[in-house]
């Protein structure tokens, strides 16, 4: 019995291995992640998606300068167009959460968005990838819930709005709300 | 004759009672035996999950100064020193740091040690390589422990394995309390005597005859009568413990059970607890004299209480520690230099942090299946933080004393609450229940049901601007009101300072927490609808449909208003509360995690109008203290005070953090405070001693910015009136112009940075 009671400390700081993931989960996880993560493009997603174009890391801005989403200024009827970017240090944790997607821990991967958002919580590009992780999931409702922020936070950035506006549409689709997922679709930010 | 027929019946009524005593008595063991084995099997053995904090988070750009690295790397027990000797060190040269990160398990990741370099600016992290010399792009610290919790019985408890038990502990404690232990069967009766003799011989009583089974037994499972049936079960059931378990297994919970003293109405058990209460140390890191004093304090811990009584505490240590000595234990250099050293207490307060515990165990209550949370070894991830928590604690003390010593009442005892949380994901991260936080009583943070007053004013602006007949600018009436309510009494409202300000704009009758205007709106918006955007928003029972409900006559917790707030400083998206992350087992698997949960509550353009004119509440309204004393970032929040000023609240965001401050007093006594003068100094103390960015949201599509006038809701610039502020207004809505102040979009705004729009509207309104 004593045997039980385990030190503080070892029990602070557990050394274990990782999950063993089953070879069945892998594979299903890895299929999936070809449409929101990995580099194969999704059968299911409408051509022309943004994953499609640039498929090994679908919300990273071809230059890394950018620190974070630039704010338009209020006080516009038409809002200024802009631009979201993710920081290096949000770019490498997006980055970590496909790799842990792909290797079908989810949790982890949701783990390390979490920090991503407390880093940056206002950019949309996180949200979506949030969204995208939730669809995995199969949380459609959760998925929602991120995509439709993503799409407040994405207003003035079209190429983000497109984005959102997909993970959206799949979110609403997953909860046989097709007419929803239509209307969305039917968005002048999805053309 | 008669007489020995009488003597045999004696004899058989002898032998039947003393068969029956036998057999009662044998029953009696079975079932202490009972008792005993379940007591002691099922309440024994589980060990505490222990609770992290949220690691703190390095990047280029991450809001850390200097001194916040050093400070965090001390709540994390980094020593000073070369850090290619090994994890745990750090060295600091100017604003940079090289560090030997320990070996650590994070939610997603078991990390190596590791080295790293950071360079800091003055107020955040400029640069961060690692040991290679390769850029780093962002690298978390360990997560700080800050408690463990059974979270099924919901005691903390330090539970010590044997071998965390220090050797000079375990002999030292069998010499002072009972030197037979490993001989005796549970009950000593020659240590009975010898005591009996010595307490006679002393006068007083010098010396317990209970031996540690016994007094593990009493602590058990007995109350604290003194009868001689008492002390016969105890002694029966002494006997038992004895007979089923191991002196090794009985030692080691007794060190994890007795009791060593009291912090408020928390009672601190076991050694292990009682190193960090006491000491603020892991029992291994204490010394000959601090162990000397935890075993003196178990013969009587609030008698020897070394903080309410230091001189009877450093004499009772001394004593323990000579016989140490005396048993050749400890050498007798060790004992003079002990017995000269002062008692070495950690200051009183500190890293104790029972309000967030409180929260983090009713979140693995209400989140998991009890069955999950009995296995050893858990690990419970938090978003709490401990920068925070300090910012809050000390903010609630310092005013409720100040608040305190300004109040007619006499032996004025305010009490308080603040919570601190993040509104984008929903993550609490600081929680304080009281002002005196350290202590785990009542928390009022989250079971303080009180009035909240106008807090409640947002959801019937929201309602307003929902139904599309309204708009910040639209004129509205403050005028004498007259009500007859269900009980047929009159019911007759009237502004905080009884006047009337006549027609309003929006803006203006929200920023003033006007009420003769806020019931006349809700009633023309109809009481239901109020109720419903209440719920939608996270309350979670249907509030009273009375009139006065729109002056807030709902009660809720400060958790509750939190809840619903995040709605609000979070563009419509209502964020379920999170306290915990995950759960992991022993092995470092997610039992389960918690994920952001977002529904959304209100259109995000009602919303982004609505947090406009909060804006204003602290700009021109009763929010101003927090304008001024946290100059050049933009705060949207509200004041709150309950009938009769029994409640003091205010409710805010920044760009980074959600705070909720509650002020009253326990009796539910008037206090005399608004919500300005009593919650809102301690929510922006709180604030100020955070990292906020500016609340700044993004404009969705459907809205703009316009200048009006704040006094009458006319379409104006800057430039034109000096009552000019800035609302946001559904695009293209139809604003009658002030005259004389050019024709309708005049006012709208030129382009420029939105920290520059930000700092012009500032020093408009401001001034």
């Amino acid at each position: 019995m004593v045997q039980e009671g385990r030190s503080l400390s070892s029990a602070a700081i557990r050394i274990g291995a990782a999950a063993p993931i089953g070879a069945a989960l892998m594979t299903g996880a890895a299929l999936l992640l070809g449409g929101c993560f990995g580099p194969a493009p999704r059968p299911a997603a409408p051509p022309g998606t943004a994953i499609a174009q640039s498929p090994s890391s679908p919300v990273l801005p071809p230059p890394p300068s950018s620190p974070a989403a630039s704010t338009p200024p209020p006080g516009h009827a038409q809002p200024v167009p802009r631009e979201n970017h993710l920081s290096p240090a949000t770019r490498s944790l997006v980055t970590q959460a496909q790799s842990l997607a792909a290797h079908g821990d989810l949790d982890g991967a949701s783990s390390t968005l979490d920090r991503a958002l407390r880093i940056e919580p206002n950019n949309p590009l996180l949200w979506i990838e949030l969204a995208k992780l939730r669809l995995l999931e199969s949380d459609a409702h959760l998925a929602e819930g991120c995509a439709r922020k993503a799409l407040v936070l994405a207003s003035g950035d079209r190429a983000a709005q497109a984005q959102a506006g997909r993970v959206l549409a799949d979110a609403l689709r997953a909860q046989q709300r097709n007419p929803e997922a239509l209307e969305v679709e039917r968005q002048p930010f999805m053309h | 004759m008669a007489r020995s027929k009488f003597r045999r019946r004696i004899g058989a009524l002898i032998l039947a009672c003393l068969l029956i005593a036998a057999a009662v008595t044998a029953i009696w063991m079975v079932h202490l035996d009972g008792v005993v084995m379940r007591e002691f099997q099922g309440r024994h053995w589980s060990v505490p999950a222990r609770v992290y904090a949220a690691p703190l988070e390095l990047y280029a750009g991450a809001p850390v100064s200097a001194g916040d690295l050093e400070e965090e790397l001390h709540r994390l027990h980094y020593r000073v020193g070369d850090p290619a000797s090994g994890p745990g060190v750090y060295r600091r040269r100017g604003n940079s740091f090289d560090l030997h990160a320990r070996r650590v398990r994070f939610i997603d990741e078991l990390r190596d040690p590791q080295q790293v370099s950071i360079t800091t600016d003055s107020n955040a992290v400029s640069a961060l390589k690692s040991g290679d010399g390769a850029d780093l792009p962002v690298f978390r610290l360990d997560p700080a422990v800050i408690g463990s919790v059974f979270p099924i019985h919901g005691e903390d408890r330090l539970v010590l394995a044997p071998t965390d038990v220090p050797p000079l502990l375990r002999s030292g404690i069998k010499l002072i309390e009972d030197r037979r232990f490993d001989e005796h069967p549970g009950v000593d009766l020659r240590g009975m005597l010898r005591a009996v003799w010595a307490n006679l011989r002393a006068g007083h009583v010098v010396q317990g005859g209970s031996t540690l089974t016994q007094q593990l037994v009493k602590n058990y499972f007995l109350s604290d009568e003194q009868t001689v049936g008492r002390k016969v079960t105890e002694a029966l059931m002494a006997l038992r413990l004895e007979a089923h378990f191991s002196k090794e297994e009985i030692l080691v919970a007794y060190l994890n059970e007795v009791y060593l003293g009291q912090d408020g109405s928390r009672a601190i058990h076991g050694f292990g607890l009682g190193s960090e209460y006491y000491f603020a140390k892991p029992l291994d890191e204490l010394d000959a004299g601090e162990l000397s004093m935890l075993i003196g304090l178990v013969k009587g811990p609030s008698y020897y209480d070394p903080r309410r009584h230091p001189d009877r505490a450093r004499v009772r240590r001394n004593l323990v520690l000579q016989e140490l000595a005396g048993a050749h234990l400890i050498d007798a250099a060790t004992a003079e230099r002990a017995s000269s050293a002062p008692l070495g207490l950690r200051p009183p307060g500190g890293s104790y942090v029972p309000a967030y515990l409180d929260l983090v165990r009713r979140h693995l209550k209400r989140d998991y299946a009890e069955a999950d949370l009995a296995a050893a070894g858990l690990a419970v991830y938090t978003s709490f933080d401990a920068h925070a928590q300090a910012a809050a604690e000390r903010a609630l003390a310092s005013n409720l004393k100040r608040l305190d010593a300004a109040s007619r009442l006499r032996g004025s005892h305010l009490e308080g609450a603040v919570i601190v949380a993040e509104p984008n994901s929903g993550d609490v991260v600081a929680v304080v229940g009281g002002r005196e936080f350290g202590i785990d009583g009542f928390n009022r943070a989250l079971d303080a049901k009180r009035g909240i007053g106008s807090l409640v004013k947002p959801a019937v602006y929201l309602t307003a601007i929902e139904s599309g007949r309204y708009n910040a600018a639209t004129v509205i009436e403050d005028a004498p009101i007259e009500l007859k309510v269900s009980d047929g009494s009159i019911w007759a409202p009237q502004n905080f300072e009884h006047e009337v300000y006549g027609p309003v704009p929006l803006a203006r009758a929200l920023a003033e927490s006007m009420n003769l205007a806020t019931v006349k709106l809700g009633l023309d918006l109809g009481l239901p609808k109020v109720s419903d955007t209440l719920q939608r928003l996270g309350l979670e029972s249907a509030p009273a449909l009375n009139p006065s409900m729109l002056l807030g006559t709902v009660e809720m917790t400060p958790l509750e208003v939190v809840q619903v707030y995040t709605a609000l400083a979070n563009g419509g998206f209502r964020a379920r509360l999170r306290a915990v992350h995950a759960v992991l087992d022993e092995h470092g698997r997610a039992l389960k995690s918690f994920k952001v949960q977002l529904e959304q509550a209100a259109p995000a353009a009602a919303v982004y109008q609505l947090d406009r004119m909060l804006t204003l509440v602290v700009t021109h309204g009763t929010g101003r203290l927090a304008a001024t004393r946290l100059p050049g970032i933009v705060v949207a929040g509200k004041t709150g005070t309950s009938s009769d000023t029994r409640d003091s609240w205010f409710a805010g965001f920044t760009g980074s953090y959600l705070a909720v401050a509650w002020v009253g007093y326990d009796d539910n006594r008037p206090t005399g405070l608004t919500g300005a003068a009593g919650a809102l100094p301690v929510w922006v103390d709180t604030m100020a001693a955070l990292k906020s960015a500016s609340f700044q949201p993004v404009p969705p599509e459907q809205v703009e910015d316009r200048w009006i006038g704040y006094l009458d809701g006319l379409e104006t610039t800057p430039a034109c009136s000096a009552d000019a502020v800035e609302v946001s207004l559904p695009s293209g809505a139809a604003l009658p112009a002030k005259p004389g102040c050019g024709g309708p979009r005049a006012g709208t705004s030129p382009s420029g940075t939105v920290s520059d729009k930000i700092s012009a509207w500032f020093k408009k309104v401001v001034h």
